[in-house]
This record gives C-alpha cells, structure tokens and sequence, in this order.
C-alpha cells in the first residue's frame, strides 16, 4: 500500500490540482465582479431586446408602460400638460396600407449603435455605454432637446415640472432630457428590464445580441426580425419580428 | 475692564454651544454608527473638504462606466443623514433647512443642486 510517488504521479497530481484550483479561483473572481460591479461595462456585449409584435397583446403593451413607469417613477406629473408629459415607452399601431393588418408596437428608445441624439448633443450628455445602452448624462444635459428633435423615433421627452419622490435608482429632474435606459440598474446587477418582465409570454426577449449562446441571439438566427426606420443605417438594439 | 470680560466670556461660552451644536442634525443611523465608535469615513476632515470631488468621480464612473459600488454613493450619503420626523414617522428630505446637507450648503453659501433630481429621502415608502 506504501506507495512511493514517482516523479510523472507527481506531476500528474499536482497538475491537476492546479487545474481545479484555478477553474474554481476564476469561476469565484467573475462572479464576485458580476455580483458587485466593480470592472466598467465593455464592448463584448451589447444589449438588445426583440419584440415579437404577433405575440404582443394590447394589454401586454399596456402593461409594459405601467411597469416602466411603476419602475422609474414618472408619468405622475400633475402640471405637464398633454404633449409635455413624458413618456419612456408608448404603444404605436401601425397598419399595412395595402392588406390592412395592424400591428401594435412598444416604442421606445432603439439604443442605436449609430445614436443620432449623441452625435448632435453639444455637451455630451447624451451618450452610449460601451455595452450599447443609450442615456443622458442629467449632470451634463443643459435641456436644448436638440437630441429629441434629431431622434427618429420621438423616444426622448422633456422634464417641463419640478419633480420630487423620485426614485432612488433613477434621478429625474425639470429641464433635462430623459427617455428609457434599459432599466440599467437593473441590467448592471444582472436582472432584465422592468418591461420585460411584465409580460408573460416569450413575446419580448431581453439579453446580450454578441453572446452565441443567448436566447436573443438564437431567435434572431431563426426568426425573420426588422429594425424600425432600418434605412437610417442606425442598428438599433430593439428589434421586432412580426412586422 | 469687567464689562470687557464679561463680553469675552459671552462669546467664548456661544462660541462653544456653537460648536457642540454643529452636528445637531447628523442623522440617526450617522448618529448611532458614530456612537458606536465605528469609523466609516476614512477622515471627517477629508470627507468634508473632498466630498464634492468624491461625489463627482462616483457619478462619472456609475452612469458612464457602470460601477455600482457603495463607496462615496448618493444613495448611501442620504440613507445615513437623513433625520426621521418623529410625529409621523417620515423622513425629512436631506434638503430641508436644518437637515444635515442644507444645513452646511447654507453657511458656506454653496447650491446644492444634487437634490433637484437626486432623491432627498431614503428607499421609497410613499410611492
């Protein structure tokens, strides 16, 4: 039984030893930093969101809306009047002139990769994360709403009251611009927007558009899905199918 | 020459009361951590002088790079000097005259603008 260890067993043990050790010491290291967020977000991912328009009831989208706001603490404002309310997230019909069939869209920020609103931002307020995600920096934003004229989709919208209660993850404040952040507080300690998680059905999918293995990625692959405006060249991460 | 000490005297003792009654709005659970004897920032001196600069660095990092750590966080300032009413057991905002944030901006004349966006009450419990 006294087996004396030669010099190939030891390297076999030791290595693999190493080897366990090692896998597990990285395994700990990525999930501490997934957990606490302390490394700066990079460009290996970028966030998207797939809305599948045939899936998506009314109720669903109103439902979207409701948890958006419930989320982020705005549409409660009592002096804005109509056009001046803000709205994160709207439901658009569309209708196929030609076969008439209505299509009922959640619009919101598209958090292009090519942002028209950032490019014409004189005080780079308005700015994209590495990772895709579009915002305005409310510290920098002067309120000029030149990036609410020069986005196509009419996402952004304009503080015009002074506000209080607002939420504690989300700062909003009158003269500034504000418009969907992808629920990034959430995104950042690994949960899915608020929207998302509203509705029951698979009809919008949430995740990371580079990772191979995402749900969103593998849909993308198999179903038939358009960008809104896509002759803007703007590849946006909000995508729909059914449309 | 009594009448000048006695002027003396008054602004001495007032000058004292004033200064024990600095921190009279700390905040309870600012209050209790430094009852306990706990120290939580690094230097009170440094923290006064700095914070600004802290709180700057902090926003940059968390809205632009996604750092969501505690450290030199709004929200944690906010959770720790905010003072409760005891009437109705709400918060005051951190704002307000006499709390714990105006309560400095006010003397040294500096806005305090945070607060027009930020929240000035911890968690939501009215919404």
């Amino acid at each position: 039984m006294n087996k004396t260890l030669n010099r190939r067993d030891f390297i076999k043990t030791t290595s693999a030893t190493t080897i366990g050790v090692v896998t597990v010491a990285s395994g700990i290291t990525l999930t501490t930093f997934a957990s606490t967020n302390k490394v700066p977000v990079t460009n290996e991912k970028r966030w998207g969101m797939l809305i599948d328009t045939n899936k998506l009831t009314e109720a669903d989208i109103d439902g979207m809306v409701s948890a958006c706001q419930k989320e982020q603490g705005w549409g409660s404002e009592l002096h804005s009047t109509g056009s001046q309310k803000p709205g994160w997230i709207k439901k658009v019909k569309v209708k196929d002139k030609a076969t008439g069939k209505v299509s009922n869209l959640a619009l919101m920020c598209q958090h292009c990769e090519e942002p028209p609103c950032v490019d014409v931002c004189p005080t780079n307020a308005s700015m994209k994360r590495e990772d895709g995600i579009v915002l305005v920096d409310k510290h920098l934003c002067i309120g000029c709403r030149y990036c609410m004229m020069a986005c196509p989709y009419d996402a952004r919208s304009f503080v015009h009251e002074t506000l209080s209660n607002q939420k504690e993850h989300m700062p909003r404040g009158k003269g500034t611009v504000e418009s969907c952040t992808m629920c990034v507080h959430k995104v950042d300690k690994g949960e899915v927007p608020a929207c998302v998680t509203s509705v029951n059905s698979d009809a919008v999918i949430f995740g990371d558009l580079y990772d191979a293995s995402s749900k969103i990625n593998q849909t993308l692959k198999t179903v038939q899905s358009a960008q809104i405006r896509a002759d803007l060249n703007l590849n946006t991460g909000v995508r729909y199918s059914g449309i | 020459m009594n009448r000048l000490l006695v002027i003396f005297l008054t602004l001495l003792v007032s000058s004292v009361f004033a200064h024990t009654n600095e921190h009279a709005s700390l905040g309870e659970q600012a209050s209790s951590i430094k009852a306990s004897g706990k120290v939580f920032h690094e230097s009170v001196s440094i923290i006064r002088k700095m914070h600004p600069e802290f709180l700057r660095h902090k926003r940059d990092k968390t809205l632009r790079q996604g750092v969501r750590t505690d450290e030199y966080s709004l929200k944690g300032c906010v959770s720790c000097h905010a003072n409760k009413d005891k009437t109705n057991n709400q918060y005051h905002s951190v704002d307000k005259k006499g709390q714990f944030c105006s309560d400095c901006h006010e003397q040294v004349s500096v806005s305090l603008d945070c607060f027009s966006c930020h929240r000035t009450t911890p968690k939501e419990d009215s919404l």
